[in-house]
């Protein structure tokens, strides 16, 4: 079994009015066909994107009466099941960020490639140790934080109006379209292994 | 959980057997049936009580049962646990010792023949015979068969002659009872309890009966139990409580006997040898591993009696990794039924662990157990068994997911109930820090149910994978086949093949387990809130549901979703999509018409993805479909993703009642580009204001006025007012509606993909107010259907098109473009004063004519309403031509009002005029004065029309003037204190009117100047002075001649211009004796009239001839002035003659001091001889005057060095002193000359101003002076007083 480790099978931003901006979805490696892909459908990733919604009302609530949750990190929003859970993040702006990780989404020895490529100092014992286990506290931080960059440097686009996404009043809004933050996700997925500290 | 046997996983309580009460459900235990011919039958003698105490204490203990209680350590307050059972008069307890198998021939009846329990795989009745582990029958045997304690009641009969036999019977009973369970060798507690039925017996003879029984019976004190009769069930309940938490100790001590003794055992470190040795199967043993096995399962089964978890939880453990070690397991081939037992009973072991862990609080650690058990499993299974790729498997899966479910409902842990704020749990202390697995905190139990939702879902795609061979029956396929197919699927704990998905009859019910863990789910996500997540288990549930074509649960369950979830509302289309696909499915299969229609609505958007295989043309919907009556849909707002969406659009801001605006109404289809046109049969706009809706019907000839140019297409409709609502919708609240207004029109309404269909509308404004586009309901009438779809228009700024054609556009930056501001129908009547002025004056009649004019285009019934406003209005009248003069009245002070005064039917464009007159107005005055007109139009009689005019009138005083006393000396004598017929008798002059004054007399002259100050120049006709004497004056005052230099037709006076009049007045006290002051109050009165009368025909005076000839009064208040003074007075006057010649005139300065006192006073006068003038007269005198007396003293002057001739001459000799006033004191026919006069009052050594008395005097600040008219220039002073 350690012979998987965590990946990301979907990232997904939801915008103040609850509407999907945004979803991209990661394949994951499959021990039975020994090939890379998707372990849910579009459909359900959406099924899933929407529910962790569920999730951020009641965080919210909670942290509203409790006075706390001010970073906006909401952590470990719920496991879908032992295999997919979902990590969520709110901006000041209502914005959400929500990261679908598949804690048997590589192989280990992809991860390895993967982590050399990344760290380079990184040795293998390190990732091996870090496969056994799950997922520490704030080993989603990096990504969200990478999300968050990503998110702003698409606001700074002029041509790119907030109120178009999520209008103040009212409901739903239009996706995200831009091709600069689609590959900026594909990017921040197919990175993140767990121990990445900055994607 | 249910599906491993009963028993098995169940939490171990302590055994409480009663016996010896009549109970409605005695207890059977089930013995198995080779079991029970053995068996020890326990039974009491005495008959099973049935007394009321015996039944409540009864009743009581059995509320006390904990085996349903929640399986956690946190109820502290509870002081013990047991497993409460009723038995009425028996038992029976298994066999310690099992019998020989028939037929077993004994090799030698030698000592080495150990008979062994029943349960034990020692002995060859049992199934686990000869090399089994442990079953559940062992399990069971602890739980349900032995107590550990067995309670016997027994009444203690108060009946003295009884006493005696009843305590010897139950002595009797309970040693026989205590000699069978000896007997049969259980070490079950013995506990008695004797229900006293009296009181009446004193305690000790009680007590002593209790001794005697005891000690008869060989029992503890400790576990014989006395009730004594009450009707308390307090006192019931205390002696309860204290009798099991008694028994609860020695229940703990009976299984701690027993782990002990398991312990023992395994301590030995030996395997035992069966009774007799197996020979059949493998002929082998139980290994001394598995020997260790059975005992630390033992021992833990007896700690977790004790409730001593975590020595239960070691002792798991031990058991489970002994028994996963390679010496057990890994020996047992896959093909024995042994292997299944052991996993059945590693599966045991590992709720049994969980149970402990979750007991204790470790929820993270039980995760991990539940997740390492199954890793573990499956790595074995994967190993050693079938392989973990078959449905097998799944099921174990699925099952050991329910397991951890209902663990966690058992444990009922509050932090995850449904009112706790979390879905998941921390992880304890322990691993906090650690990398853990999501999934490592302990989530709730619908997350739970999912997952084997899921797993059963694999099951079921594994099982629909077996081969047909496998499928069939094995009596209907080959031996060889059955055998190759018996070792390739794992049907631990679940049916073959040929069961699971056999190939001619139904099989497993996948489907309705699925959806039964689903339901559990979406019941748990439900209570947590969890609607989103619950609306997607529901979508799986209706896609199992869907497989097993139960259409209706479909509807059922997926309705409300589809109606109220915020999936459309947030943009999830995707999700929408699905559940509408799967609930059209449903809906056309239970002839749901109306969710068919309505779903085929909204899958016409192009918001979804387009399905090949589908018409989409809504008309066709219903096809395949039977329905009884023709369906109405009424969809409203935001209800579904609409393809159409619509927008209204007011050209402009404001308009005004009577006149009409442009709107325009937008209708976009974004229907699927392949599908077919809709045609609305009607369109139907509401509005809030003075309109009340707008209905287009569909038309479908060309139109003429339609222009299309890509996606637009634009038509102009135009609209006809409707009576009232047309019966084609029923009519809405109607008497609200009353005066609304409904318009129609006809259109061309077919909505063709992507088309936008523009309705451009001339929209008639009848109310002023405020009218906005609230909604839009679209109807589509067929034979088949009726659909309403209902939109409200939404304000968006950045989106307002206005069509001016349909290929162009512009942007309306309104931030209301659903709003219009209907204004008041503007006037067209004109008020208008044409010979306005400025500014009127006081004290004259005003007429003001006003000109109405009706700018309408037909004839205007007209109302007048006047408001003159101001301090003091005067009222007013009004001339109105053809009636009455209409008075106003006034209604405050500040107003004079006249209302509605009627002014009849003015023609189109004529005018009436209305005279205004106000009487004259006496102050100065600013008014406000408003005229309204209201109007009403033969139109429309309904609407009041009003205009308003406002004017200002300034009322000014056309005069001002200033005054000036000067003291005149009076000719006459004044009375003498002495002369007794001068002094009037006061009883005689009873009548004041009548009697005539006689006081002394002052005379005086008032000057006064005044000017006009009129904008225009006024004809003064006369000039006069008004005394006001009241009659409790003191004076009297009258006027002597008036000096003005008015001819007698008056005189015009130019504006600003000042001129002159001067008044003589004498004033007389009415008595000598007075000495006060007098006030002198006066006005000035001044009649004028206006200019020229006689121009006529631009005056003011035109309409009324009178006024021209009328003279005005306008009359001045003079301010106060005070007369007779105390004070002494002197006063200078001069009189000339002509004494030598012309040339040297002589004057003759008279000064007369007066004293009005009652004292008497001495003046001493002196003349300073002057250069000015020679003088006679004496230069310095003394003069005493009488209280109430004047003296006069007499001076000639003559001047002297006059100017020779001409005009102007210095009198150079005398201007040594006032050199510098020279040129001033020079004047035009004489010169000033000045008298050193001085008069001192002698006894105040006072000097007294000389006042002048006269003309020719005048006073400075210095002295007086006196004029001295030069010869030959003739006189240029008028005459003199004196």
């Amino acid at each position: 079994m350690a012979t998987a480790i965590p990946s990301i099978a979907c990232l997904g931003v939801i915008g103040r009015n609850n509407n999907p901006l945004h979803t991209s979805i990661f394949p994951s490696y499959d021990p039975s066909t020994n090939t890379f892909r998707p372990v849910r459908t579009p459909l359900q990733f959406s099924l899933i994107l929407s529910s962790t919604l569920d999730v951020f009302e009641l965080r919210a609530r909670q942290n509203a009466a409790a006075g706390v949750g001010l970073t906006g990190d909401f952590g470990l929003l719920h496991a879908i099941d032992d295999r997919l859970a979902a990590y969520g993040f709110e901006t000041n702006t209502g914005t959400r960020f929500v990261v679908v990780v598949d804690m048997r989404g590589r192989r280990i020895d992809s991860a390895v490639a993967a982590g050399l490529v990344e760290g380079g100092g990184k040795d293998k014992r390190l990732l091996a140790s870090t496969a056994a286990a799950g997922l520490r506290e704030g080993e989603m931080r990096p990504v969200f934080k990478a999300m968050h960059a990503a998110y702003i440097r698409l606001t700074q686009n002029p041509f790119y109006e907030p109120d178009e996404h999520s209008p103040p009043a009212g409901h739903g809004g239009k996706k995200i379209t831009s091709r600069k933050f689609a590959e900026d996700m594909r990017r921040i997925g197919e990175n993140w292994t767990p121990g990445v500290t900055n994607l | 959980m249910d599906e491993y046997p009963a028993g098995s996983l169940e939490h171990a309580i302590p055994f409480l057997l009663t016996l010896g009460t009549r109970t409605g459900t005695p207890y059977d235990p089930q013995l198995s049936p080779a079991l029970k011919e053995q068996a020890v039958l326990i039974r009491s003698e005495l008959p099973s009580l049935d007394s009321d105490p015996a039944s409540a204490l009864l009743r009581y203990l059995q509320d006390r049962d904990a085996s349903q209680l929640p399986c956690n350590g946190r109820d502290m307050s509870r002081k013990y646990r047991f497993k409460i059972q009723t038995a009425e008069r028996s038992l029976l307890l298994p066999p310690r010792r099992a019998r020989l198998p028939d037929g077993f021939e004994a090799p030698s009846p030698s000592p080495s023949t150990v008979l062994h329990s029943p349960y034990s795989p020692l002995s060859p009745v049992s199934p686990l015979y000869p090399d089994g582990l442990i079953d559940t029958q062992w399990i069971r045997k602890h739980r349900d068969f032995v107590p550990s304690v067995l309670l016997c009641f027994y009444a203690l009969s108060s009946d003295p002659t009884l006493a005696t036999l009843c305590d010897n019977q139950i002595k009797t009973d309970v040693n026989n009872i205590r000699a069978l369970l000896s007997q049969s060798g259980y070490k079950t507690r013995l506990a008695v309890v004797l229900l006293s039925d009296h009181t009446s017996h004193s305690v000790d003879s009680v007590q002593e009966r209790l001794e005697t029984i005891r000690k008869g019976c060989g029992l503890d004190p400790k576990v014989l139990f006395l009730v004594p009769p009450s009707d308390s069930q307090d006192e019931l309940e205390r002696v309860a409580e204290n009798m099991l938490t008694t028994l609860y100790s020695i229940a703990l001590e009976y299984y701690r006997d027993l782990g002990r003794h398991a312990r023992k055992k395994r301590s030995r470190g030996i395997a035992p040898q069966p009774t007799v040795p197996p020979t059949s199967g493998t002929s082998q043993t139980l290994s001394l591993a598995g020997w260790n096995v059975r005992y630390d399962f033992k021992s833990a089964i007896f700690a977790e009696y004790r409730l001593e978890m975590d020595v239960a939880l070691r002792s798991y453990e031990q058991a489970y990794e002994n028994l996963l070690s390679s010496e057990l397991m890994e020996l047992i081939p896959s093909w024995s039924p042994r292997w299944n037992e052991a996993r059945f009973l590693a599966d045991v072991i590992a709720v049994r662990c969980l149970r402990c862990l979750l007991w204790n609080g470790q929820y993270s650690a039980a995760v991990r157990r539940w997740q390492s058990h199954r890793e573990r499993i499956a790595d074995f299974v994967d190993r050693r068994g079938r392989g973990t790729n078959n449905y097998g498997w799944e099921a174990w899966e699925a099952r050991w997911a329910d397991v951890m479910a209902d663990l966690i409902e058992k444990a009922d842990i509050p932090e995850l109930g449904p009112s706790a704020p979390r879905l998941c749990l921390p992880p304890e202390k322990s691993v906090m820090g650690e990398r853990l697995r999501p999934w490592e905190l302990l989530h709730h139990t619908g997350y739970w149910y999912l997952l084997a939702a899921q797993h059963l879902r694999s099951r079921r795609a594994l099982a629909h994978s077996i081969p047909e061979d496998d499928r069939r029956s094995p009596s209907a396929s080959p031996a060889s086949h059955v055998a190759k197919s018996a070792f390739s699927y794992d049907t631990y704990m679940c049916p073959n093949p040929f069961e699971e998905y056999p190939l001619n009859h139904t099989g497993v019910d996948h489907g309705r387990m699925i959806v039964d863990r689903l339901l559990r789910a979406r019941a748990d996500f439900l209570k947590r809130g969890q609607v989103r997540l619950a609306a997607e288990v529901s979508l799986e549930c209706a896609r199992e549901l869907a497989v097993a074509k139960d259409w209706k649960n479909i509807v059922e369950l997926l309705r409300p979703h589809w109606k109220d979830l915020p999936f459309r509302k947030e943009g999830w289309v995707e999700i929408v999509e699905e559940l509408n696909c799967i609930l059209r499915a449903a809906a056309a299969a239970i002839g749901n018409a109306e969710l068919v229609i309505a779903i085929d609505w909204e899958l016409l958007s192009r918001s979804f993805t387009e399905r090949p295989d589908w018409h989409y043309n809504i008309l066709r919907s219903l096809e395949g479909i039977n329905t009884k009556s023709r369906p109405t849909v009424s969809i409203g707002d935001g209800q579904i993703l609409s393809f159409i969406s619509a927008s209204f659009l007011f050209n402009h801001e404001e308009g005004k009642a009577g006149q009409s605006v442009r709107g325009q109404l937008c209708i976009r289809s974004d229907a699927h580009r392949r599908s077919t046109p809709v045609a609305l049969s009607r369109i139907r706009v509401h509005f809030r204001g003075s309109v009340d809706a707008i209905i287009l019907r569909h038309q479908g000839t060309e139109h003429a006025q339609r222009q299309i140019s890509g996606n637009a297409a634009l038509f102009a409709v135009s609209l006809t007012t409707q009576a009232g609502d047309d019966g084609i919708s029923e009519s809405t609240e109607s008497d609200d509606a009353a005066n609304k207004v409904t318009l129609s029109g006809f259109a061309d309404l077919t909505l063709r993909p992507g088309q936008t269909l523009v309705l451009h509308m001339e929209i008639p404004l009848r109310e002023p107010g405020e009218t906005r586009a609230e909604s839009v309901v679209m109807y589509l009438e067929n034979e088949a259907f009726n659909l309403e779809q209902s939109l409200m228009f939404r304000e968006r700024s950045s989106l307002n098109l206005w069509y001016i054609s349909a290929s162009s556009t512009k942007h309306v930056p309104r931030a209301h473009p659903l709003t219009i501001r209907v204004l008041p129908r503007p006037p067209k009547m004109e008020i208008s004063c044409p010979k306005w002025e400025e500014q009127y004056y006081t004290d004259e009649p005003i007429s003001l004519g006003f000109d109405i004019e009706n700018g309408e285009d037909i004839e205007a019934v007209a109302r007048l309403d006047m408001l003159l406003f101001g301090e003091k209005p005067p009222t007013f009248a009004v001339d109105i031509p053809g009636r009455e003069i209409q008075n106003s009245s006034s209604v405050r002070s500040e107003e004079s009002k006249l209302s509605g005064a009627p002014l009849g039917a003015i023609e189109s464009s004529k005018s009436l005029t209305i005279t205004l007159r106000l009487p004259p107005i006496e102050l100065s005055s600013r008014y406000d004065l408003t005229l309204k007109v209201t109007y009403f139009l033969s139109t429309n009689p309904g609407t009041p029309i009003s205009q308003t005019a406002n004017f200002q009138l300034n009322v000014v005083n056309p005069f001002e003037a200033n005054y000036e006393l000067l003291p005149r000396v009076h000719p006459d004598p004044w009375p003498s204190l002495f002369d007794h017929e001068s002094i009037s008798v006061p009883s005689t002059a009873s009548d004041g009117a009548l009697s005539v004054p006689k006081g002394i007399s002052q005379a005086w002259c008032l000057v006064t100047r005044y000017a006009s100050f009129a904008s225009e120049p006024l004809r003064v006709v006369d000039i006069d002075v008004s005394i006001h004497t009241s009659p409790t004056s003191s004076i009297q005052c009258t006027t002597v001649q008036k000096h003005t230099d008015l001819p007698v037709s008056g005189r015009l006076i130019n504006p600003k211009t000042i001129e002159e009049a001067a008044f003589d007045l004498v004033a007389q006290k009415s008595s000598v004796d007075d000495r006060s002051h007098a006030s002198l109050d006066m006005s000035l009165i001044v009649k004028w009239t206006r200019q020229n009368p006689e121009a006529g025909d631009s005056s003011d005076a035109s309409p009324d001839d009178a006024n021209s000839a009328k003279v005005n009064t306008t009359t001045l208040p003079v301010p106060r002035f005070t007369i007779f003074g105390t004070e002494p007075r002197v006063l200078a006057s001069v009189s000339r003659r002509q004494l030598l010649s012309p040339a040297q005139p002589l004057v003759t300065l008279t000064v007369t001091i007066e004293n009005g006192s009652n004292h008497f006073l001495t003046f001493g006068l002196v003349m300073e001889p002057s250069e000015q003038f020679a003088f006679s007269g004496p230069k310095q005198t003394t003069l005493n005057l009488l209280p109430v007396s004047r003296r006069s003293v007499e001076y000639r002057l003559l001047p002297l060095k006059l100017p020779a001739g001409g005009g102007k001459e210095n009198e150079k000799k005398e201007a040594g002193r006032e050199e510098e006033e020279e040129e001033e004191e020079e004047e035009e026919g004489g010169v000033w000359i000045r008298p050193g006069l001085v008069v001192r009052d002698k006894y105040f050594q006072k000097i007294l101003r000389v006042i002048p008395g006269g003309e020719g005097v005048r006073a400075d600040k210095d002295g007086f002076e006196i004029w001295v008219p030069l010869p030959g220039l003739g006189s240029a002073s008028s005459g003199s007083s004196g």
